[in-house]
């Protein structure tokens, strides 16, 4: 068996592999990055909506190689098809194509020396005295043994790197949002807006979205979390009333349960899906992942350095990826719970509210009396308050 | 819980909602080890539904 011995490698190649390994390699130590795929980037499992916080983070400019539409604003439809606009802020952004943004991320870590092995599936952790020292992985038939101070385990909602290092990433499968998504050829959307559809009959407890890539071409999507019918079946009834035509599909399962407890061990950190570092509100991951790994990178490296791989000093991995995006996190854990309560008549009250309303001159009086003639909502903001 | 192959598309999210750990995803296709206790999970989350309960 080939034995290999690197400072650091991460297992998997998306977006939080690329980021830990890139801001490791650039804390110059040996990184080793293994993606089980043959391509980096294929297949996207994404809407693929961006911030521009999220290339500040990166110290990158966004390339016109991937950005395929800038995007001012989001449309919200209400189930009885009331529709509130959304302006600046967190809904402006990009939309790109994941395919080679995620393959720009990996040039960039491989520039900056990762070294990269794809169609290589890790099969186990090597574990000694209880402390994380490497992995066994797979290339081609032949097994090999890589020897490693830290693992940062970046592999996805179907994680089992975290399991095997005694971190438990089981998801509660009312957490997991299940997501099927087109990419549409034909459609007729503004290119400067998200779209967003809410309602049972549409995407029970969960949601379809229009993401604009210009030109006609947008992915449409739902993500739901019911099991009365699956996500293809919700995705096929909507799509089925437009004349449009795909040219690609793409599933995947977002999880909205909020950040796992402990994201260390001795020699071992996860990042991403894995850890559940997704806003639970928007099922959005980019963001908070690349701020999570690229977190990871530098403590996994400075850990190398001071010679100490010890759950102690890693623990400063969640120490400060808590301190970036925790509470917000948090909030939007409080806000999916009161959200989930509400019923379609409580989501048409709402945006019926907000259509009616002067926002800039709302009053508590007014928020009241609107309170009062809906009992459920009253309830869930009570639970809230 | 039986596979049915043709429909997965190999997205993972059954694996992360399987308590017993008995789902393992490759490349280019879905196992399932000894041990599914019929909780159901797997089934509830797939897009495409690949996965279905086992008749008796």
């Amino acid at each position: 068996m080939r034995t290999l011995k690197y400072d650091i490698v991460v297992v998997g190649g998306r977006l939080g592999g690329s980021t830990a390994s890139l801001f490791a390699s650039k804390s110059d130590v040996d990184v080793l990055m293994i993606e089980k795929r043959q391509e980096i980037g294929s297949p996207v499992q994404c809407a693929e909506g961006v911030t521009y916080g999220t290339f500040e983070t990166l110290e990158m400019k966004p390339s016109e190689r991937y950005v395929r539409s800038r995007i001012k604003g989001a449309h919200i439809y209400s189930p009885d098809r009331r529709r509130i606009t959304y302006e600046g802020g967190i809904a402006e952004g990009l939309v790109i194509d994941r395919k080679i943004f995620d393959k720009d991320l990996a040039i960039e870590s491989a520039r900056a020396g990762t070294d990269i092995m794809i169609k290589t599936n890790v099969k186990d952790l090597i574990i000694e005295n209880h402390k994380v020292c490497g992995v066994v992985a797979k290339h081609l038939g032949k097994t090999i043994e890589i020897r490693s101070d830290v693992v940062i385990g970046a592999d996805g909602v179907e994680s089992n790197m975290a399991r095997q290092a005694g971190i438990e990433t089981y998801k509660n499968p009312k957490k997991i949002c299940s997501c099927a998504q087109y990419e549409l050829v034909g459609i007729d959307v503004d290119p400067e807006y998200l779209e967003f559809y809410f309602g049972e009959k549409i995407a029970p407890q969960g949601y379809l979205w229009i993401f604009p890539k210009g030109d006609g071409v947008a992915n449409v999507g739902v993500g739901i979390r019911s099991s009365i019918h699956t996500a293809i079946t919700y995705l096929n009834r909507y799509v089925s009333k437009l004349d449009a035509t795909p040219v690609e599909l793409n599933i995947g399962g977002v999880p909205v349960s909020g950040p796992i407890k402990q994201t260390y061990t001795d020699g071992f950190l996860v990042v991403g899906d894995a850890a559940g570092q997704v806003d639970p509100i928007t099922g959005g991951g980019i963001h908070t992942t690349i701020s999570c790994a690229r977190i990871a990178g530098e403590v996994a490296a400075e850990s190398v350095k001071r010679e100490d791989n010890s759950s102690e000093f890693l623990r400063d991995y969640q120490d400060k990826w808590r301190k970036e995006i925790g509470e917000n996190l948090d909030k939007s854990v409080m806000y999916r719970n009161m959200a989930d309560k509400l019923n379609d008549d409580d989501m048409n009250a709402l945006a019926e509210f907000i259509e009616t309303q002067d926002l800039e001159a709302i009053s508590k009086i007014s928020v009241l009396k609107f309170v009062g003639k809906h009992p459920n909502l009253m309830k869930v903001l009570t639970e809230l308050l | 819980m039986d596979i049915l192959s043709e429909n997965c598309g190999f997205c993972g999210c059954c694996v992360s909602v399987c308590p017993e750990n008995v789902l393992e995803l490759e490349e280019n296709g879905l196992n399932a080890l000894d041990g599914c206790t019929e909780c159901g999970n797997c089934v509830m989350v797939c897009p495409l539904g690949a996965l279905i309960p086992e008749v008796e």
